[in-house]
């Protein structure tokens, strides 16, 4: 069971503003879908190693500085949300932290 | 001749002949998308210009000889969660609104070296999350089969343009099912690769662990064609691999192979309609000369309690960079002690107002999975049920050939029918989400209509061998004509 403290948490951890009914309403749900998955508690994996997702052939590169180009460039540029001549404008990193 | 209800097959070969050039072919594409898109909603973006162009180039080197292969001046839609260089891609977000893709994915590069024309970007469920493009900030996309229905998810923009002939053939991606049970609504065919058959660069990630671009087609050879064109190794996705099947011969009759069927599967989680059609179709595959028998894939009721662990939690990491700094929405946060704009109150207002409820929904879920006291409950709990899941796979494939199970337990719902409740939503995805957690090659292919809408049977191969599942897909199309 969650409480509706886990749940401001999460979405504090998950940096999402969510306003109280939506709190309510997502404790309702995430409580219903881990109701269902809480079938995998009762399946024995003492012996079960956890699955390893990459092929043994992996494809490895050099880790090396890959070029780019001046379209590239002006198309990063332009996704700014916001900036100053070529440079990327961003709120104050340092700030009084939270909880 | 109709330059529409063509295939890629059809296209090529008129366009071989001089029948018709590329670009009267895509722009009787761009009049159909012109008429027919406000009701369906299939695009998000038309690309009428560069569309045309791209037609115009091909048709000139057609007529120098120098055609690039069977995709040169073929119309195809791609799906929005795809990077196309320099417009549009929004994977159905209001969070990338107007983000403007830097690259080409891998996939396009591919495309565009073999002359493809691309018409549009496709609608798609947010960030390729749901069964029924419901979750689209966009809005639905209509069923052609029935517009009070949806057309499956979350590549279900890319299966009505298809369905609707608002293109040739498209791309999905597929991450638990989203290729395969839009195909099934829609009445296509839709494969989803060997997990590292094809490169994701490129792709908007949703679940790297699981995600999947793949075909979605009028017909198997379609499928076959695009799947041969966008596959191979990619220095840019370290997951894909070389090449390593040998072509086998194509195969008119199935005599020798041996068919599945996971009694996991065939259980009561069908309805009759869709039971009774892909029962059908195991017919015309035992009449090919298939032989047929139950088999048992043990954690197969699993699979969709692993997918809805682990899918979150690669979900809630993969979707920390937006964070309204580099690019996409941001809204800046002021708060009352501060002057300046408050860093975390800009993450959590461009975040939490961006994102759908779905996507919101998700990120919670994998951030609860991964947080500290239930990390090892969950997410590594999950893990080891899928190597579980992933020997089963390995163990029923020394048994039988293939699986064949529905790809879907219902025909088309009706719009607004499951969206209110995410678990119902979830559970479109049973039949499907097994052949991601294992890694494993899957098509879905129509095997009739139930009182008008499409049925698919899903044929389920070994790991790395997608051309078994393609010559058997066509074996049984060609039977079923």
């Amino acid at each position: 069971m969650l409480s509706k403290n886990d749940v401001r948490r999460l979405a504090e951890l998950a940096r999402l503003d969510l306003d109280e009914a939506e709190i309510d309403q997502r404790k309702k749900e995430l409580e219903r879908i881990l109701g269902y998955v809480a079938r995998l508690s009762k399946i024995d994996t003492k012996h079960t190693p956890e699955t390893e997702v990459v092929s043994q052939e992996m494809n490895f590169r050099e880790d090396q500085d890959l070029p780019c180009d001046e379209v590239e460039r002006e198309l990063i540029l332009s996704n700014f949300p916001d900036r100053a001549g070529d440079a990327l404008r961003v709120p104050a990193v340092f700030e009084k932290p939270k909880g | 001749m109709s330059l529409l209800k063509q295939t890629i097959e059809s296209a090529g070969s008129s366009l071989e002949r001089g029948e018709f050039s590329s670009k009267e072919l895509t722009e009787a594409y761009l009049k159909q998308i012109r008429g027919l898109n406000g009701p369906l909603n299939a695009y998000l973006t038309v690309f009428e210009e560069d569309a045309t162009q791209a037609a115009q180039r091909s048709d000139e080197r057609r007529s120098r000889g120098e055609s690039l292969g069977p995709l040169d001046g073929i119309p195809l839609a791609i799906k929005d969660n795809i990077c196309v260089q320099g417009t549009r891609t929004t994977a159905g977000s209001k969070m990338l609104d107007n983000y403007v893709a830097v690259n080409d994915a891998t996939v396009i590069t591919k495309l565009k070296n073999v002359g493809a024309v691309i018409l549009g970007k496709t609608n798609m469920d947010e960030f390729a999350m749901g069964s029924s493009t419901e979750h689209s900030a966009y809005g639905v996309t209509k069923n052609p089969h029935d517009l009070a229905r949806v057309p499956g998810g979350s590549s279900g923009g890319s299966a009505c343009a298809v369905a609707a002939d608002l293109c040739v053939a498209a791309l999905g991606s597929d991450t638990g099912g989203s290729i395969r049970q839009p195909a099934s609504f829609c009445g296509l065919v839709g494969l989803k690769p060997t997990y590292g058959r094809v490169s994701r660069s490129g792709l908007i990630a949703m679940a790297s662990s699981f995600d999947q671009i793949g075909p979605l087609a009028k017909t198997v050879k379609d499928a076959e064609i695009l799947f041969n064109a966008i596959q191979g190794s990619d220095k840019l996705d370290q997951t894909t691999v070389e090449k390593r099947e040998t072509r086998k011969e194509k195969r008119e009759n199935l005599h020798g192979l041996r068919i599945g069927l996971p009694k996991q599967a065939w259980g009561d989680g069908m309805s009759d309609g869709v039971r009774t059609h892909v029962m059908e179709g195991v017919k015309i595959l035992e009449a090919l000369g298939a032989e047929i028998k139950e088999v048992d894939l043990p954690y197969a009721d699993e699979a969709l309690a692993v997918y809805y662990v682990l899918m979150p939690c690669e979900v809630s990491a993969n979707l920390a960079r937006f964070d309204g700094m580099r690019y996409g929405r941001r809204e800046a946060g002021h708060s009352l002690q501060l002057t300046a704009y408050n860093l975390f109150d800009t993450y959590a207002r461009s975040r939490g107002h961006g994102f759908g409820p779905e996507v919101r929904r998700r990120i919670m879920l994998g951030t609860y999975a991964l947080s500290k006291g239930y990390y090892d409950a969950y997410y590594r709990q999950a893990r080891k049920v899928r190597t579980l899941i992933r020997h089963a796979y390995e163990a029923v494939f020394r048994e039988v050939d293939i699986l064949v199970t529905p790809t879907a337990p219902s025909t088309a719902f009706k719009i607004g029918e499951k969206i209110s409740d995410p678990l119902a939503m979830y559970l479109e995805d049973i039949f499907t989400v097994g052949v991601n957690v294992a890694g494993v090659p899957a098509i879905s292919i129509s095997c009739g209509l139930h009182e008008g809408l499409p049925v698919g049977m899903q044929i389920i191969g070994k790991i790395y061998d997608d051309a078994s599942i393609l010559n058997i897909a066509n074996a049984f199309e060609k039977a079923s004509r």
